[in-house]
């Protein structure tokens, strides 16, 4: 086997080891008890959009809700649940603190729906997923004879997020998580461009709803 | 035979990422808003939807169009059923039908709109500038309101400019909706308004006589 040959895989293969993000998660609780969690009753993800430049995107919100609805816990999409008490939970009206909430809940109306869809607990998602540096540089062209592109080209994206998780019976906070991923993506042009992307929105989603799910302990239905 | 296949291919394929490339955007406004949660006064208004307001075709720049009066027109009637017990929806002053009434007549002053190369951020926005009108039956001006309203909605990536602008003008819509539940009854002049009203109605039930009474 020639030096060459050796040579190609692993550059690949540090490659793809430095495609990979890192991770770090902080979380808060009150108590080192898990949060009961009826079977009858459900959770809803929201997305935090009151901030000027950035809004938690539905799809950070939908694939956090979708790690948390494979652990058995009954999530209530969005987008039903803003609908159904329409207008006080969109950005300009949607409480930014328990006491806010408190006089939310001392609506009737509100309270009914809220108890119509049985919801029990309320996680506030906020945060965004940002290109921090690119550098390097990468220039395609086409021509009769065919086209490609040569270069080099790295960016480094940084994804934080927090939930809150607020409990819609007795009007408190139940705890607080924070996630912070980083990792830098490749992108090499030989001939053809070859991505290396590091998942780091992914990961990032992947490890808030994990720890989630740890929160909450799943009870049998009360008569 | 097979070259000007080729070729027209090639051409079609050309034209059609140099379409995809455009940065013009005409938007209609379709679908419905949700229902609003609140207990509306039991107070009489008259909302007057005048044809340059519910046929509303707002172009904030050469090269955007929204097309937004019927959507606009869905939302406030909407808005309004959360805010008054008797409502009454005509297309011009002439035909209002109720007495002691608040009529109300908006219009748009203005509509803006901003994308991710104009304000170096990953966010669409819009903004839309309401003026309500505020007059009593009897054509006396009660208020004119200003009401601004602001949309934004996330660069989706490789998601048409066309898609982002719809959903930042609905989520304006919405704000639109959110303000007016929120701070209609806090104007002064209304808040004003819904006192006397209560005062009259109460003068005239006072003045009603007593059914309940039994006749020697």
């Amino acid at each position: 086997m020639s030096p060459t040959s050796k040579l190609i895989p692993a550059l690949f293969g540090v490659f793809l080891a430095s495609c990979s993000a890192t991770t770090t998660i902080d979380e808060y609780r009150p108590t080192g008890e898990a949060i009961e969690l009826n079977v009858a009753e459900q959770v809803v993800i929201l997305g935090r959009r009151d901030a000027g430049h950035y809004e938690t995107d539905r799809e950070f919100v939908d694939c956090v809700a979708s790690k948390m609805r494979g652990a058995d816990i009954g999530i209530l999409p969005e987008q039903e649940f803003i609908d159904a008490i329409y207008p006080w939970f969109e950005p300009r009206t949607a409480p930014k603190g328990l006491s806010r909430l408190k006089r939310l809940m001392q609506d009737p109306s509100i309270k009914a729906e809220v108890d119509k869809r049985a919801v029990r607990y309320l996680v506030w998602l906020d945060g965004s997923t940002d290109t921090l540096d690119k550098s390097g540089s990468m220039s395609c062209a086409v021509g009769p004879g065919g086209g490609g592109c040569f270069g080099f080209a790295k960016w480094d994206k940084l994804s934080v997020y927090e939930a809150i998780i607020w409990d819609l019976q007795d009007l408190t906070e139940k705890g607080r998580v924070r996630v912070d991923s980083e990792g830098t993506s490749y992108l090499i042009g030989a001939v053809a461009p070859i991505p290396f992307l590091s998942p780091v929105k992914d990961d990032a989603c992947a490890s808030l709803g994990n720890q989630l799910k740890s929160f909450f302990s799943i009870t049998p239905a009360t008569q | 035979m097979l070259t000007i296949t080729m070729k027209s291919f090639a051409a079609l394929f050309v034209l059609s990422i140099l379409g995809g490339c455009s940065s013009s955007a005409s938007v209609q406004l379709t679908g419905d808003f949700p229902k609003v949660l609140a207990k509306p006064k039991p107070l009489s208004a008259a909302v007057v939807f005048e044809p340059s307001f519910a046929t509303y075709i707002a172009q904030p720049n050469a090269k955007t169009v929204i097309d937004m009066g019927a959507a606009q027109v869905r939302l406030l009637r909407n808005a309004f059923a959360g805010l008054f017990g008797r409502l009454e929806f005509v297309g011009s002053r002439e035909e209002i039908t109720i007495d002691n009434a608040m009529v109300i007549i908006p219009s748009v002053r203005e509509v803006q709109v901003s994308t991710p190369s104009e304000n170096y951020q990953n966010v669409f926005e819009v903004w839309i500038k309401y003026n309500l009108d505020l007059e009593s039956t009897a054509g006396e001006s009660i208020d004119s309101w200003f009401m601004p309203a602001y949309g934004k909605t996330p660069d989706a990536f490789m998601a048409s400019k066309s898609d982002a602008i719809e959903q930042a003008a609905i989520s304006a819509l919405r704000d639109a909706g959110a303000k007016l539940i929120l701070d209609f009854y806090r104007i002064p002049s209304v808040h004003n308004w819904v006192i006397e009203e209560q005062e009259r109605a109460r003068q005239a039930s006072l003045q009603q006589p007593d059914k309940s009474e039994v006749s020697p």
